[in-house]
This record gives C-alpha cells, sequence and structure tokens, in this order.
C-alpha cells in the first residue's frame, strides 16, 4: 500500500470508471464485508454480469 | 443483483420468536456396567420459525438424544427444551420426526399409512383421500399409492415417509439422519425434493435435521451446528446465504463442507487424544 508507483484507492476507482452496476456490485460485497467477521463471499458471474452474491458466515461458538 | 439482495437478508440473524428452544441442556445415560455418561453437555441454541438447521457431530455427541429430547420421546437431566415457548412434555402432532427407518405400517398401502397419519391429527374422511394423493404426487409416488410399502425401494419408503410426515402439516420436522440408509442416488434425489419441497410450501416449515453428513448438512440448512464429541456442546455455526435449490458442486457450499470437514478432523483428533491422556 506504501508503495509510491501505485495510485490511491481513490485514483484507481476514478481510473476504472465503474459503471452503475459495477457500483451496485461493489456496494453490496461492502456491505457483507461490514457485516461479517469471518466466512466466504461468493460471486457468481454469467454472461458478464454478477447475477448472485452468495456466502456463508462463521461463528465460534465455544 | 435486485433478488440476490433479498437471499442475503434471509434468515435473520437471530431468531427473534424461536420456534425450538434448548437452554442449558444436560442429558445423561447410565451404561450396563452402571457409569453415568454425559451425552448432551449444557447445551444452548434456537431455531426460528420456518428456518432450516442441521445438527452436525461425530457419532457419540448426543444428536440423536437431543432430537428425541425436542420430539418429546426423552425427558432431559436438566435444562429444557421448548416448542413456542412452551416447555416439551410428550410428543405432539406439530412435530413430526423422520427417523432413519422409515416406519410405515406393512399392513397398509403407500395411500393408507399416509391417510392414518391424517387420520390421526383428526383430518375427518373425505378430506384424507385428497391431502394424501397430493403429498403423495408431491414426493413422486402418486402411481405407487396403492403399493405395499414391501414393494418399493428403500428410497420410495423414505419418500413416503416424508410425504406421510407432511401431509399432516406439523409445524416442525424433526430429521434424525432420515437418508443415512439410502444409497447415493437415492439420497441426492430425496435432497432435492427436500429442498423443494421446503421452498415451494406456502408456510414455511421449520426444519432440524441431525446428521453426520457434512454435505448433506451444507446443502441442505440455513444455520449448521457443529457439535463436539461426547459431552456434545457446540463448537461453531455457520449460516448459509445461498439460494436453492444448491448443488453439491456449488462452490460456496463446496468451501462450507471443507470447512466443516476441517474441523470436525481436528475434533476426532482432539477427543481421540482425550481418550488416551486418560
Amino acid at each position: 500500500m506504501v508503495d509510491a508507483s501505485r495510485s490511491t484507492a481513490d485514483e484507481q476507482l476514478s481510473e476504472l470508471s465503474l459503471t452503475e452496476e459495477e457500483k451496485l456490485v461493489l456496494a453490496k460485497v461492502a456491505d457483507i464485508l461490514r457485516k461479517i467477521q469471518f466466512g466466504t463471499v461468493v460471486l457468481v458471474v454469467q454472461d458478464g454480469k454478477v447475477v448472485q452474491v452468495e456466502m456463508a458466515e462463521k461463528f465460534r461458538l465455544r | 443483483m435486485a433478488e440476490t439482495v433479498a437471499t442475503l437478508e434471509h434468515p435473520p440473524a437471530g431468531p427473534a420468536r424461536p420456534k425450538l428452544a434448548v437452554r442449558d441442556l444436560v442429558v445423561t445415560r447410565r451404561t450396563a456396567s452402571g457409569e453415568v455418561i454425559t451425552a448432551t453437555d449444557r447445551l444452548s441454541f434456537e431455531v426460528a420459525a420456518g428456518e432450516f438447521v442441521c445438527l452436525l457431530g461425530p457419532s457419540g455427541s448426543g444428536k440423536t438424544l437431543l432430537l428425541n429430547v425436542l420430539a418429546g420421546l426423552e425427558v432431559p437431566t436438566s435444562g429444557e427444551a421448548l416448542v413456542d415457548g412452551r416447555p416439551i412434555t410428550g410428543p405432539a402432532p406439530d412435530r413430526a420426526v423422520l427417523f432413519q427407518e422409515p416406519s410405515l405400517f406393512p399392513w397398509l398401502s403407500v395411500r393408507g399409512n399416509v391417510e392414518v397419519a391424517l387420520e390421526f391429527v383428526g383430518v375427518p374422511a373425505p378430506e384424507r383421500r385428497d391431502r394424501a394423493q397430493r403429498w403423495l404426487a408431491n414426493v413422486h409416488l402418486e402411481r405407487w399409492a396403492d403399493a405395499q410399502p414391501h414393494e418399493l425401494s428403500a428410497g420410495m419408503r423414505q419418500r413416503a415417509a416424508l410425504a406421510r410426515a407432511l401431509a399432516a402439516d406439523p409445524d416442525v420436522l424433526l430429521g434424525d439422519e432420515p437418508f443415512g440408509a439410502l444409497d447415493a442416488q437415492a439420497r441426492e434425489l430425496l435432497q432435492q425434493e427436500l429442498q423443494r419441497v421446503w421452498a415451494e410450501s406456502d408456510s414455511r416449515k421449520t426444519f432440524l435435521f441431525v446428521t453426520h453428513n457434512v454435505r448433506e448438512a451444507a446443502l441442505l440448512a440455513d444455520r449448521v451446528l457443529v457439535m463436539s464429541a461426547a459431552p456434545g456442546r457446540l463448537l461453531e455455526e455457520f449460516r448459509i446465504h445461498a439460494p436453492r435449490p444448491r448443488s453439491l458442486d456449488d462452490v460456496l457450499v463446496g468451501r462450507v463442507v471443507s470447512e466443516i470437514h476441517d474441523l470436525l478432523m481436528r475434533e476426532v483428533d482432539a477427543s481421540v487424544a482425550r481418550e488416551m491422556a486418560r
């Protein structure tokens, strides 16, 4: 992350010029990441589009 | 994207009004030699209405005993087991049980078996035949309605038992390794049927299955509770947010299976080590 040759996260995002659809996917993923501590997130892609976001969350009980 | 967002909201994070609840449950058993064995040790968990939960654990972790307590067939040593907030005092038609061996009456036809279950819960005679026929069609046994149980394959017998259990419209279906005695193909078929039946039922029923089949649990459940070796305690919980029907080839299912598998292997190793140290 301290690599000077790399641009900041904001710059990388603006270079990508995301579509509305891509922003929605990223928002959904960010939302999940804020909610879970341990687990797995799977993006299912069909024909270049994310058609499904699945996740499994893990909790220690002992 | 729109519909998948919805699937992620289900199941709810914590059951608001649990259908089933187990609080500090201890079940002990006395062996033939008089030794007292603790099968489950201060076990607590809840199952929300409409949720599909699988309880997974090595043999001897008290899974079957726990299920029998919830079915009202066994009395806990201490702690409590509740349905709709009321203590469970015995078997009742609001909780159907699917055993490993489909306990069909051998002298009745397949339809007769379903109809007699309806008779037990007070469904009037004219309605019984229709309802039995509908449920037999639901599990693709309509052509076998007049057959005797012994004429059916093991998988078909278990499908008949499933139709019988659900025809009486219980709130809760408890399963004790219901597909354990089936061959791999019949098992897979029934897992698919069950996913469909559960998803299609108008009012979602509450399912609690105990199994030691990791793949089955990850395929079917909203939540998988993993138990330790005896005395049974809860180790980890997996909440699976993926639409149904699921397949064993799904990436998420495969990932959950391997995590649970690793956890169980560690648990079995640890319990062997504990035994050796005794």
